[in-house]
C-alpha cells in the first residue's frame, strides 16, 4: 500500500490567457472506502494565488495551516502580498525541511503575478522539487490520466471560460477512470478581477 | 458382385488384390436391410422421414428413434444398424458443441458431415488411447439435414466415409423404388408442405404396413425454427391433408 | 538466514501502446513501434499490429515474445479453419477463438493484451478487447498498454462524449467519421509520446473498410497504402490500409 494512495484525490492546474485555473476532486477515502465527498483540496493563499494539495489528507490539512502561517508572516514582515513564484519557493523550502521524513503531499500552485497578471502555475514533488510548467501541472492518484487528457485537450492562450471548460473536462474524464478520485469536483478560475469558483456536477461512483 | 470373395473379406484394414475393402462393402450392403429413410431439400428447409418398423403390437412405437438432433440447426435420420449411429451422432454433437464454444457461431452442415465421415474410417484403430478399438466399419448410413449460411442442405454419408449432397435422397430397404419416385416427383421450388406430403407418399408406397402416425417419423429443419421432430398430432394432421392423387404442383 | 531461492522470470514488459476505434463501416487499429526493455530501447520499429484476414486486424501489447508467438498461432488457426470450413473466419469467431486460445493458457498465460479490430459479418466496424487470460468484450473503442491510463480517459471524452451534454433536442453521434477518428488516434499517440517514455518512434495505423464502402475520403490521407491480402471479396470486398507516421524519438 502506498501512503500516497491512502486517502486518494487529484489536483490539476492550467494556464490560460491572463488567467489560471486550478481544480480538485472532492473524495476523501480510507483506501477503498469513501469517507467524505466534500473534501476540497484547493485553498486560497492570497487574492490571486491558490494552492492545491493531493496526497495524505492529514498532511493536506496540516500544510494548509502551516502555509497560511508562513504566508501571514511573509506579508507582515515584507508588508506586501506574496508573488506566486515566491510562494512556490516557500512551498518548496517548507517541504525540503522534511527531506528525510517528508509530508506525503504533492502541491500544485496557480496564481497571477501582481501587477503583471502573468499566469503562473507550478507543482512540486513530496520533497519540494519544483516543476515550473507553462501549460499545466497535475498531482494525485489520477496523475497519469490527467496528463493524458490534458496533453490532448489543453491549448495555449485560452480565455477564462474556455479554460474552465478545458480543466473541467480534463479533471472529470481523468477521475472517472480513477477509483481513488472523483465524487464531485471544484474548479477555481483566477482572473485579474476575481476568482470564480464552480462546483461541477460529476459522476458519483 | 462378390465372386472373387476370399480370405480378404476378413480383415477390416486389408485391401484385396483388386483393391477392395470387403468389410466396408458388406457394411454398405447392411444398409440396404435397414428401414426406408427419405430426405428432401427445399428452399425453405429440409424434411427427413423414416419408416418405423413395428413388428409387434406390444412394441411401444414411440421408443423407436430413427431421427435425432445434432444441434439446433442440424438433424439426422438413419438407416441400417441404428445402434452404430449413436456413436456417430454423439461425435457429431460433440463436434458441433465444440465448434460453437470455440468460434461463437453455428457449425456448417458440411463440416459436421465431414466430422462424422472422419470417424467412419477409424475402424481398426484404438480410440482415445484406450485399448478399446472400433473393430469394424459402421453399419449405418445417415441423412444429415441442416441449415447454415449456405442455406438448407441435405447430405448422405455411408460406411466408407464418403459423403454426397443431395436435393432428395432415399436410403434403406425401399430406397430403389423410393429414389425413382423422388426423381419423378421432386422439383427445386417445392414448398415445405409439398415436401412433407411427398415424403409421406414415398414412404407409403414402399411400406408394407399401412402408413399411420405411429409407424413413421418426420422431422424438419427450417430457418425460423431450426430442427424439429413432428409430434404425432402434427403427423396425423399431415396424413389427413395428404392429397389422394399426385401432390399439387408435382410434375 | 534463510536460503535464497533463485528463479527464472519468464516474462518481460516491452512497453508500447495500442488503440482501436470502430466506425460505422470501418475500424481503425493503431500501435506505436517502439520496443523497450526497462530504460533501453531495443528497436524503434517493432510492429504490434497485424493483418489477420481481409476483415480482421490484431494488435498485441505487453510481452513482445508472447505477442509475436500468439499472433502466429492465431494465424495458423485461421488457416486451419479456412481449410476445414471453406470460408474466411468471421470477426466474432476470431474473437471467440482468441478467448479460448488465451484461456487455454490460464495458468501460464501469454503476457499480452489483445485488441482485435475489423468488420463484422453485418458490415459494421467492431473492436474486441481482451485481457491476458481471455476475458473479452465488444466495444466502440479501447486503448491498451503502457499509456492506456493516459489515452483511455481521453477516448471516453472524445468517442463516448463522457461528461459532455448532447446538443439540445439531439443525441451524441454513435460513430465518428474516419477523418475525425484518425485525428483522435494521432492526438492520442502524440500525447502519449509526450508524457510516456515507453511510447514513441513510429506510429502504424491500420484502417479496415467494409465491403462496398465509398472510400473517397481515404484519398486525403497522407502516406496511405493498401495492405495486400487474399481479396476473397474481390474489388467490392473489405479492404485494409495502413498509414505510417513518425513519432518523437526522445
Amino acid at each position: 500500500m502506498s501512503i500516497m494512495e491512502y486517502n486518494g484525490g487529484s489536483v490539476v492546474a492550467m494556464a490560460g490567457k491572463d488567467c489560471v485555473a486550478i481544480a480538485s476532486d472532492l473524495r476523501l477515502g480510507n483506501q477503498a472506502l469513501t469517507i467524505a465527498t466534500n473534501f476540497e483540496k484547493v485553498f486560497p493563499v492570497t487574492e490571486r494565488i491558490m494552492l492545491g494539495m493531493a496526497g495524505l489528507a492529514t498532511d493536506v490539512l496540516t500544510l494548509r495551516d502551516r502555509f497560511r502561517f508562513r504566508v501571514n508572516m511573509y506579508t507582515i514582515k515584507e508588508e506586501r502580498e506574496i508573488e506566486p513564484e515566491t510562494f512556490a519557493h516557500l512551498v518548496s523550502s517548507t517541504l525540503y525541511e522534511r527531506r528525510f521524513g517528508p509530508y506525503f503531499i504533492e502541491p500544485v500552485i496557480a496564481g497571477l503575478g501582481k501587477g503583471t497578471n502573468k499566469p503562473f502555475i507550478a507543482s512540486t514533488d513530496v520533497i519540494g522539487c519544483i516543476n515550473f510548467a507553462k501549460d499545466f501541472v497535475v498531482a494525485g492518484t489520477a496523475t497519469d490520466k490527467l496528463f493524458g487528457v490534458a496533453e490532448s485537450l489543453w491549448e495555449p492562450d485560452l480565455e477564462p471560460e474556455d479554460l474552465f471548460e478545458t480543466i473541467s473536462q480534463t479533471l472529470m474524464n481523468a477521475v472517472d477512470r480513477d477509483a481513488f478520485s472523483g465524487w464531485g469536483a471544484v474548479v477555481h478560475i483566477i482572473t485579474p478581477e476575481k476568482v470564480i469558483t464552480r462546483h461541477l456536477k460529476a459522476r458519483m461512483d | 458382385m462378390f465372386l472373387t470373395r476370399s480370405e480378404y473379406d476378413r480383415g477390416v484394414n486389408t485391401f484385396s488384390p483388386e483393391g477392395r475393402l470387403f468389410q466396408v462393402e458388406y457394411a454398405i450392403e447392411a444398409i440396404k436391410l435397414g428401414s426406408t429413410t427419405v430426405g428432401i431439400r427445399t428452399p425453405d428447409g429440409v424434411i427427413l422421414g423414416v419408416e418405423k418398423r413395428v413388428p409387434s403390437p406390444l412394441l411401444e412405437s414411440s421408443s423407436v428413434e430413427k431421427i435425432m438432433e445434432i444441434d439446433a440447426h442440424i438433424g439426422c435420420a438413419m438407416s441400417g444398424l441404428t445402434a452404430d449411429a449413436r456413436t456417430m451422432i454423439d461425435h457429431a454433437r460433440v463436434t458441433s458443441q465444440n465448434h460453437s464454444f470455440t468460434y461463437d457461431e453455428k457449425i456448417g452442415v458440411e463440416s459436421v458431415t465431414q466430422a462424422v465421415c472422419d470417424l467412419a474410417l477409424r475402424f481398426g484403430e484404438s480410440m482415445d488411447n484406450e485399448s478399446a478399438m472400433m473393430s469394424r466399419p459402421f453399419g449405418v448410413a445417415l441423412l444429415i439435414a441442416g441449415i447454415d449460411e449456405k442455406g438448407p442442405q441435405l447430405y448422405h454419408t455411408d460406411p466408407s466415409g464418403t459423403y454426397t449432397r443431395y436435393e432428395a435422397k432415399a436410403i434403406g430397404s425401399g430406397s430403389e423404388a423410393a429414389q425413382s419416385d423422388l426423381q419423378d416427383k421432386y422439383h427445386k421450388q417445392m414448398t415445405l408442405r409439398e415436401a412433407q406430403h411427398l415424403i409421406l407418399r414415398v414412404l407409403k408406397q414402399v411400406m408394407e404396413e399401412k402408413l399411420d402416425h405411429h409407424n413413421i417419423q418426420l422431422a424438419q429443419v427450417t430457418k425460423t425454427d431450426g430442427f424439429h421432430i413432428l409430434s404425432e398430432t402434427e403427423l396425423q394432421e399431415l396424413i389427413d391433408t395428404m392429397p389422394a392423387a399426385p401432390a399439387p404442383g408435382a410434375a | 538466514m534463510s536460503a535464497q531461492e533463485r528463479r527464472f522470470n519468464p516474462y518481460t514488459e516491452n512497453g508500447g501502446t495500442i488503440l482501436a476505434i470502430a466506425g460505422q463501416d470501418f475500424t481503425v487499429i493503431a500501435g506505436d513501434t517502439r520496443q523497450s526493455e526497462g530504460y533501453n530501447i531495443q528497436t524503434r520499429y517493432a510492429p504490434k499490429v497485424f493483418r489477420l484476414t481481409d476483415k480482421a486486424v490484431l494488435a498485441v501489447n505487453g510481452f513482445a515474445a508472447d505477442g509475436n508467438m500468439f499472433v502466429q498461432k492465431v494465424q495458423q488457426r485461421l488457416e486451419w479453419y479456412q481449410h476445414a470450413h471453406n470460408k474466411e473466419m468471421p470477426l466474432r469467431a476470431i474473437a471467440r477463438l482468441i478467448q479460448t486460445m488465451l484461456y487455454a493458457k490460464r495458468f501460464f498465460p501469454y503476457y499480452v493484451y489483445n485488441i482485435l479490430g475489423g468488420i463484422e459479418d453485418d458490415g459494421s466496424g467492431a473492436v474486441y478487447s481482451f485481457d491476458p487470460v481471455g476475458s473479452y468484450e465488444r466495444e466502440a473503442c479501447r486503448a491498451a498498454g503502457a499509456a492506456q491510463s493516459l489515452v483511455q480517459p481521453f477516448l471516453d471524452n472524445q468517442i463516448y462524449f463522457k461528461n459532455q451534454l448532447p446538443p439540445s433536442g439531439g443525441a451524441h453521434p454513435k460513430h465518428l467519421p474516419l477523418k475525425e477518428v484518425l485525428s483522435l488516434v494521432i492526438d492520442s499517440f502524440t500525447g502519449a509520446t509526450e508524457r510516456h517514455i515507453e511510447v514513441g518512434d513510429g506510429l502504424e495505423i491500420y484502417i479496415v473498410t467494409a465491403s462496398k464502402r465509398p472510400n473517397a475520403d481515404l484519398e486525403a490521407i497522407a502516406n496511405l497504402k493498401q495492405v495486400p491480402g487474399g481479396f476473397i471479396g474481390g474489388e467490392d470486398g473489405e479492404k485494409i490500409y495502413v498509414v505510417r507516421r513518425e513519432l518523437k524519438k526522445d
